[in-house]
């Protein structure tokens, strides 16, 4: 099989696209998360519906641009598992985004980043491990409250 | 694809200017990233047992493969040529298209911390203005880009003096202010050491760390792309896999700890990006002028560790094209030998994907899949990295390797197994989504149809490839 010299500019575009399908295709997925407060307290309210108790809850401030402060939360379930879950709110959508942008690059190496993060509203919800049973439970309540207000 | 004495390639001039500590270099830079330390210091004592599981599951293997290919097969391309001879032009071509995809989904990330660590020298607050992220960003990119636009020798004394300014020299900074918060009798907030705590707690939940930390240490193989313009391959490759290993295992494990002695845990979150640990760190120890002058070598380190991964598999791709494997777009070289075509083209698409990262950046679940598409696609480079090494055993035992895995055949399945089982259950583990994710289906072929994407067009090229595409030398013939 030959190619002329236009099918040749083709394959390039072709790579060039192939590249920019995944990316745009995962962002027209699952979309931007919009700025907007969020009232109460989004973990308490999410922990509470599900069942999980809140063993420890501290007040915090992340040292970022923006930040307002927040809590964190220490969390248990009747399995026994335990996971840690910080908010934080951030006056503006470009410093809560920021916020995610260090989040993304605090990934160590080449891999995954450490921890799970979500956004909700004016909010930003994190936990450690990432793949917490306590946190696959609080996830579908706190993503409902970001969709509620949004 | 000929080479001529003078290391003169059919269309690639090559000189031969790099020697074991440039060789060495391009591995520091590639692998040893400030980047990491409050990352891992955040699990403790038990940050040791995981760097061992990197360590015996990536770091020695990959070191000891890359040590026997490079001086066995000392041509350019590094993973191309190796896995070449393996499996043939498929093989080769899908592990090295597969490096330099996973490039491209990755770049933001480290374009976002250059910039972002820049911010802090300048006014933190401007990390939170997307248009500065871009134009800094940009201007790191394409300016790297230029520094690889005038070939190996620019290349490697930015590489060298880059690492060593921007990377061993914060790393023993932090190394030496943690020796010193010890012997000052300041509060460690840590507790005692103990084997007990050294051992990490591997579960369901902290399975997905584990593609982490085999892959903390991607890169050890870079230097093999730089085999045209090495002096002495045969004897400069083994000597500097072996330097870069001990520079990065040492630096790494006596930086996070540094960290990790010093900073309590409940500060090593998502609020501390490696300069709010720094500056809590340099804080602690009352030397807070020296944060501003930290974060510029940072962010010198950052664009040193870019410029290793964007020239290195770039400089692949253009002998790949030489090889007529590629259309002739892709074959242009300019007179220093760097790749440009291959330079421009991923800087086009580099450029467009931190658009996207940097205007959408709350789009997290989708950033999430694309990193795992980043660890799916390397741990697809290091199987066939892996393999390679134990087929050539068989295939052609007799081909000189100045340096082998000592052992005999077995020393090589030790070797070879231990990093295929490692990267193999990386891409096992890379597959599983983080908890938020509502349908794990979705996520799981989300990533596969992603890596797909990315690694099938070597597939779509060898199917077209004519012997057009082979490049006429000088007096008309084709290399």
């Amino acid at each position: 099989m030959t190619l002329s010299k236009n099918g040749e500019i083709g394959l390039a575009v072709l790579l060039v696209v192939l590249f920019l399908i995944p990316s745009m295709m995962l962002g027209l997925l699952y979309g931007e998360s919009p700025y907007h407060v969020v009232p109460g307290e989004p973990v308490k309210e999410a922990a509470d519906a599900a069942g999980i108790s809140v063993v420890s809850v501290k007040g915090t401030l992340w040292n970022l641009t923006g930040a307002l402060g927040g809590k964190t939360y220490v969390l248990t379930d009747p399995e026994g598992d335990t996971a840690t879950i910080a908010a934080q709110a951030f006056d503006s959508a470009d410093s809560r985004d920021a916020a995610v942008r260090l989040y993304n690059t605090n990934a160590p190496g080449k891999g995954r980043q450490i921890g799970s993060l979500i956004v909700v509203g004016q909010y930003l919800i994190y936990a450690t491990p990432a793949n917490s049973p306590i946190f696959a439970k609080l996830a579908p309540a706190l993503q409902q409250a970001a969709k509620a207000q949004s | 694809m000929s080479e001529d004495a003078a290391g003169k390639t059919s269309g690639i001039p090559s000189k031969k200017v790099l020697g074991l500590f440039a060789l060495a270099m391009i591995n520091v830079a590639a692998v040893l990233s400030i980047r990491n330390f409050p990352s891992m210091a955040i699990y403790g004592w038990s940050c040791v047992g995981w760097y061992v599981i990197g360590a015996i599951l990536f770091l020695i293997p990959i070191s000891l493969a890359g040590a026997e290919l490079a001086t066995g097969w000392p041509e350019g391309g590094g993973v191309y040529a190796w896995v070449k001879q393996a499996f043939g032009e498929k093989g080769g071509f899908t592990a090295l298209f597969c490096e330099w995809s996973n490039n491209l989904v990755w770049f933001p990330t480290v374009l976002s911390f250059i910039a972002s660590t820049l911010a802090f020298a300048l006014t933190p607050s401007l990390a939170a203005n997307p248009w500065y992220m871009f134009s800094v960003m940009m201007i790191a990119f394409w300016g790297t880009t230029a520094i690889a636009y005038f070939g190996e020798e620019i290349s490697a004394k930015f590489s060298n003096i880059g690492v060593i300014i921007g990377s061993i020299i914060p790393a023993v900074l932090i190394i030496l202010l943690g020796l010193w918060w010890l012997g000052s009798g300041q509060t460690l907030v840590l507790p005692p050491i103990s084997l007990g705590a050294m051992v990490p707690t591997i579960n369901l939940s902290t399975l997905p760390f584990f593609s982490t930390i085999v892959l903390l240490f991607a890169g050890m193989e870079m230097a093999g792309f730089h085999a045209l313009e090495t002096r002495d391959p045969q004897k400069d490759f083994p000597r500097a896999m072996a330097l870069s290993a001990f520079i990065i295992i040492i630096c790494t494990v006596l930086a996070t700890l540094a960290i990790a002695v010093v900073i309590p845990a409940d500060q090593l979150n998502l609020a501390s990006g490696v300069m709010q640990a720094i500056q809590y760190f340099f804080n602690a120890a009352g030397i807070a002028w020296l944060v501003g002058p930290m974060a510029l070598l940072i962010t010198l380190g950052g664009v040193v560790n870019l410029a290793s991964w964007l020239i290195g598999p770039a400089k692949g791709l253009g002998i790949v094209a030489e090889e007529g494997n590629m259309p002739p777009l892709f074959d242009r070289t300019n007179k220093y030998g760097a790749p440009v075509a291959v330079l421009l083209i991923q800087a086009l698409i580099g450029s467009a994907i931190s658009l996207l990262y940097v205007f959408l950046p709350s789009v997290n679940q989708a950033y999430w899949i694309l990193s795992a598409m980043t660890v799916e696609l390397l741990c697809i480079v290091y199987i066939l990295v892996f393999a390679a090494l134990i087929k050539l055993r068989y295939s052609q035992p007799d081909t000189p390797r100045p340096f082998t895995i000592p052992g005999g055949i077995a020393g090589v399945w030790i070797v070879g197994g231990l990093g295929l089982f490692g990267t193999a259950l990386a891409f096992v583990v890379g597959l599983m989504p983080p908890a938020y994710f509502s349908s794990g289906i979705t996520y799981v072929l989300s990533v596969l149809l992603g890596t797909f994407l990315l690694a099938v067009p070597p597939l779509v090229f060898l199917k077209f490839k004519h012997p057009g595409w082979l490049k006429k030398s000088p007096g008309g013939e084709k290399s």
